[in-house]
């Protein structure tokens, strides 16, 4: 019977052939996906990508970039976004 | 469009969607900025300039720079330096109260064995007189 922490979603199932010519359940956990810009979706720059447990107990300063929408813009997307803001501060 | 006086919106680091003023300009590509930014040298790739202008002269001081902004209502925050802690007071070290001398003792002078040895060796070889 699978065990407890084995039903998490969070562990892939692969079958394994043995020697013996049987087919075996192994549980391997999934990668951790890389943060992603949210307009672009290329992968953010100087974050880590932990679990959020691992991320819990980062720094301040280690989960997000210093600029504003750092941590959820890419440096490019965040410097589009505030030239429309001066841009739209004009009209 | 770059002069002394043109009001931009920083676009790039840690002070990037913040008020700033040209306060010099120092060749084709670099300008010096003050206002809601720190005062310092910037690439003009990472401004926006506005239509707005300031009546500043080049390189006119941060508190000129805080009047010209307060006109066009930017309120400029300058950050609060910490003032430095007192030191603590340094533990001295316990100097140890004088050793008193030891008295050197005398060492005792070695009899010479050497003599008693031969003496030894000269009796034991000595032949028995019967």
């Amino acid at each position: 019977m699978v065990s407890g922490k084995h039903k998490s979603s969070r562990f892939k199932k692969i079958y394994v052939r043995t020697p013996g010519a049987k087919t075996v359940v192994h549980y391997r956990q999934r990668k951790v996906e890389q943060p992603k810009c949210a307009k672009c979706k290329c992968t953010l720059k100087g974050i880590p990508s932990l679990t959020s447990v691992q991320f819990k107990n980062l720094a301040k300063s280690k989960k997000k970039n210093e600029r504003p929408y750092g941590g959820n813009l890419c440096s490019k997307c965040s410097r589009a976004t505030i030239k429309e803001y001066a841009r739209g501060l004009e009209q | 469009m770059i002069e002394v006086g043109r009001v931009c919106i920083k676009l790039a680091g840690r002070d990037a969607k913040l008020y700033c003023v040209i306060t010099e300009v120092l060749d084709k590509t670099y300008v010096m900025i003050d206002g809601q930014t720190r005062r310092r040298k910037c690439n003009m790739a990472h401004l926006e300039p506005l239509s707005k202008t300031l009546n500043i002269k080049a390189k006119a001081s941060h508190e000129d720079v805080k009047v010209a902004f307060k006109e066009m209502n930017v309120e400029i925050v300058d950050s609060v330096k910490k003032e430095k802690k007192s030191e603590k007071p340094k533990q001295k070290r316990k100097v140890p109260a004088v050793k008193k001398e030891k008295k050197e003792k005398a060492k005792p002078v070695k009899k010479e064995k050497v003599a008693k040895k031969v003496k030894a060796k000269i009796t034991k070889k000595a032949p028995k007189k019967e």
